[in-house]
Formats: C-alpha cells, structure tokens, sequence
C-alpha cells in the first residue's frame, strides 16, 4: 500500500480568521443588550397593537421620557435606596463570611450555626421591618438590616461551601510543610471561595434592592420603595414605573459591575474562559 | 531478589520504618492497613512501592510524611520524627493529583511551599533556581501561565517542580503520574529522574505500574494485600543515569518480571 505523509511546508498551519476573543465579545456585550432591547420592543409593540390603557400597562418609551425629564427627583431617591442597599449588601457579606469562617473552622459551631441560619432563612424578612423601625426609628438603619437580612442567606451558603470544599489534596499538601490554620485560611480557603462569593453576590444585589425596598414600603420619607409607595396612593402611574425602571437600572448597572470585577479578579477560574 | 536489610544505615536522610503497624477505625468496622512493616530507605535512594489497591502504600507514605502516626512501631526521617520532619520541612510531597492553586500562575505555584510556614525559616530554592527548575522541567515558557491553560502533563510537571523547588532532601510521591496517559507518563519519567538526579534526593514513590517503579528505582518494595507487609524487596541493577534504551535491554525485562513475580506471590499468598 502507497502511504504520502506530507511535508511539513505541506501542511497548512493558518489561524483561523476570527479570532477568538471577537466571538467572546459578541457573547458577552451584543447578544445581553439585543435581549434587553427585544424586551423593550416587544412591550411597546404590545401596547401599541393590543390598545390596553396606560393605567394598566404604559409604553415603556413614555416611562423612559418620564424618567428623563425628572431625572434630577430619581436621582436624589435611587440615590437613597442604593446607599441603604450597599451598606445592607457590604454588612451581609462581612457577617456571612466571618460566620461561614467559624462554621468552616468548627464542626460544632457549624451544628450549632445552621438551625438559626435556616430559622432566618424561613422568616419571612418583612415582618422584621416593623421591629427594626421600633429598635431604630426614623434612621436609615431599619432598610439596611432589611437589605442586609435578605442578602445574608445566598452568602452565607455559598461562603460556607467555599471555605469548605477545597480540594483535599491540595489542604494535606499545605498541612505537609506545616502551614497555619492562618495560612491556609488566607492562602487556600478565601481565594477557593472567591467564585462562590461572586455567584452569590450576583443575587444579593437583587436581594438587597428588594430588601431596602420593602424597609422604605414601612417607613420612609425618601428612595425608591417611598416614590412607589406614593405614585400607588395618588394613581401616579409614570411616577410609579419610573421607580420601578430606575430600580431595574441600578440593578443592572451593579451586576454589571461586579461581574466585570468578577472578570477581573478570576482570571484564573475555569468560568471566566482562557484569557 | 535481594531482601532488604534490617539495620538502619547511618544517614541523614534515610527513612526508616521498624515494625510499623496502623490501624483505622472506620465507624462498623476496623482495618488493618499495615503490619510490622520494616523498611529502610538509603539517604539519596529512589525507593518504589507497589502492590495492591488498598495494601497501604499510600499509607506509608504519609506515616513518612508526619500526616499520620503510626499504632505501633516507629519510623524515622534521618534523626527525626516524621512529625518533626514535617514542622521543620524537611521533605516535600508529590500528591496524586497536581494539586496547584488555580488562582497562582506557575512560577508563584512552584514558589507555595517555600512561602509557607516561614516560621522555619526553610524559604526553599532562590527565586533563580526555581525558573531553572521549571527550564529543566521543559516549562520555562509557562511561567506566567494560569493552571487552566496548561495539559494535565504540565500541571504534574508543575507539581513535581513545586516539590523539588522546596529544597528538601528527602521526597515523598504518591503515584504523581496515575492520572496521566501513558505517552505524557513516559516524557514526565525521564524529566523527573534528571531533576532527582540534581537534587540527589531520598525518594519514596507509590506506583501502581510495574515498569515504571523498574525504571525509575534502585529498589522496588512488593507489598502484600491488607494489611500490606513487606514481602520482596527487588534491586534494580540498571545503570544511573537511565535512558529510553535501557526499556529495551534484558535487565530491565528481568526485574520487571521479578517484580510481577513478587506481586502475584504476594496477591496469591493473601
């Protein structure tokens, strides 16, 4: 049998045309915003051919000009909510993980930790407002700890499996040179659940919106949850979906945000693609 | 087939077994691991055990390391306790997976054990040494790359780097290539000898494969089924340093069907 191997100028050895990275974009950019602008289109349209009055469903063409043309007043309240939802979502974080980083160190304190974690988890949070408001009156304090006990949970979880489930190897490799409880913490256990972290934190700034929301349905005379809270009492319908966009944007712009420190600092991690 | 002698060698960084037995209690039942094992390591040897699924080669390996303790029985790494051994850093280990930190690139994994435990004072190799380390280890071009970017042969590479940039005189390896194919296996052996051969390091390896505990050791320790005992002790007389060619020569052939010998006598005799 005749058999050719071909040379190694034989060969062909080009790059493919588009480069890789352009796909990524494409993926990462265009096709989230096409999503959102076909959200967008597909309402007005509705709206439009379907005839329904805007007191059930205005165009969101006209919410927007609305938003715009008062920019200045959802500034000043989106402002107010998204204080009271940072702070809410931060405290969550630094609780969860100094709590996750005692149930991960201590088998017992984890036994002990998790009915109250789970007891938190089937409160329903909102009944808690009217408490907040008793312990801290009129303060911003009430829609913090609102916000911060709805971020909480997604947290604490995902820190706990974090700090918990490192590769087992790679533990008895560090306890083979005699590495601290410090070091392997600092060194193997926080950066293992950095990526956990992220995921959680993509739904707790949703959680601490929602959170900081309802703190300011209860008790507020500023934000977002307190424009809603008046555009339903006075059948102020722009004012109303007004709240509500605004809301939705500063969502979005905060988990685009995070992801794009997500980017940044995991490099490394297999869900960020080969750089 | 030579057996192995009992009287401990005066080195610094042998290691010696002398009548080691371990038990773990599991929460039905109890299993004896190991049984009055003996077992000297020569300082600067290349030691392999092999034998069974579960006849604690593995286990050695960490009563070695300090990671365990021994039920009864004692074993040394040169003058000390392995505990100690370990405090001090005075080995390194080769787990079975590469075991890297994903979020390291590789020069800052190889340079891990060094910076931890800084107590000692034991920093490992300079920060020269380890990028000579990873040339020789044929990654000198990945240094700055993350784990994620490179094969599961390069990652083992990294790992073994790791190890040796630790500068300990004696290392510990647990089966370090099981998960890798046998051509990766092959190129890493040759790589990992060279780097020992520098080193001049005491070496306890764990092998599932017959050829390569040949070709690798000057020794080969055959362990029975549990609880694992030593039953052969099989001198490897091929020359140092070892090349592709020797795979073809007789005395190669023979000790491996020595050892397969041994291995089947010790599964037969369980």
């Amino acid at each position: 049998m005749n058999t050719h191997t071909p040379s190694l100028d034989e060969v062909e050895d080009e790059p493919p045309d588009e480069p890789r990275h352009r796909t990524r974009r494409f993926l990462l950019v265009v096709a989230p915003f096409s999503g959102i602008v076909a959200f967008f289109v597909g309402w007005e349209v509705y709206v439009r051919v379907s005839g329904v009055g805007p007191l059930t469903l205005p165009l969101p063409s006209d919410v927007l000009h609305h938003v715009l043309t008062n920019a200045g007043f959802y500034w000043q309240h989106g402002l107010v909510t998204l204080q009271e939802a940072f702070w809410g979502f931060w405290l969550a974080f630094f609780v969860a993980v100094a709590v996750a980083t005692l149930m991960a160190h201590s088998r017992f304190l984890e036994r002990a930790t998790m009915p109250v974690i789970v007891l938190i988890q089937s409160t329903p949070v909102a009944v808690l407002v009217p408490v907040f408001i008793i312990w801290f009156g009129f303060s911003p304090w009430p829609k913090i700890l609102t916000a911060a006990l709805f971020a909480w949970v997604p947290f604490v979880a995902n820190a706990l499996t974090g700090l918990r489930a490192v590769d087992e190897d790679t533990h008895e490799l560090m306890r083979s040179v005699d590495a601290s409880r410090w070091e392997i913490y600092w060194q193997l256990r926080v950066p293992h659940s950095l990526p956990f972290l992220f995921s959680a934190g993509r739904i707790c700034i949703g959680l601490a919106l929602v959170g900081a929301v309802i703190g300011e349905f209860f008790n507020s005379t500023e934000g977002l949850g307190n424009t809603a809270r008046v555009a339903q009492s006075r059948v102020l319908v722009d004012q109303l979906w007004g709240s509500v966009f605004v809301l939705a944007f500063i969502g979005i712009v905060l988990v685009i945000a995070l992801s794009a420190v997500e980017r940044r600092l995991l490099r490394w991690h297999s869900s960020q693609g080969l750089m | 087939m030579a057996i192995a002698d009992t009287t401990i060698p005066e080195t610094t960084t042998g290691i010696h077994f002398d009548r080691v037995s371990k038990w773990f209690r599991g929460k039905d039942q109890i299993v004896h691991a190991l049984s009055r094992v003996t077992l000297d390591v020569a300082e600067g040897e290349f030691v392999s055990l092999i034998g069974p699924s579960g006849c604690g080669k593995s286990t050695m390996l960490r009563l070695a390391g300090g990671l365990l303790e021994p039920d009864k029985g004692s074993i040394m790494v040169g003058s000390e306790a392995p505990e100690l051994a370990r405090r001090r850093k005075h080995y390194a280990f080769i787990p079975q997976q590469p075991a890297l930190l994903p979020w390291r690139t590789v020069r800052e994994n190889v340079a891990l054990l060094g910076e931890l435990n800084r107590r000692v004072g034991s920093g490992g190799v300079s920060p020269t040494d380890q990028l000579e380390l990873l040339e020789h280890i044929g990654l000198g071009s990945f240094v700055d790359a993350y784990p994620k970017e490179l094969s599961g042969g390069m990652q083992q590479r990294v790992s073994i780097a790791r190890a040796f940039a630790l500068g300990a005189q004696v290392m510990l390896m647990d089966e370090p290539f099981s998960a890798l194919d046998e051509i990766t296996r092959a190129d890493i052996r040759y790589r990992l000898l060279e780097i020992w051969r520098r080193a001049g390091s005491t070496v306890l390896f764990v092998s599932h494969s017959i050829p390569e505990a040949v070709l690798l050791s000057d020794r080969v320790v055959v362990l029975s089924g549990r609880p694992g005992r030593v039953t052969n002790v099989i001198n490897v007389d091929l020359p140092r340093p070892r090349h592709e060619d020797m795979e073809d020569s007789r005395t190669y052939h023979a000790a491996i069907s020595e050892v397969r010998s041994a291995v089947r006598g010790s599964s037969a005799g369980r």
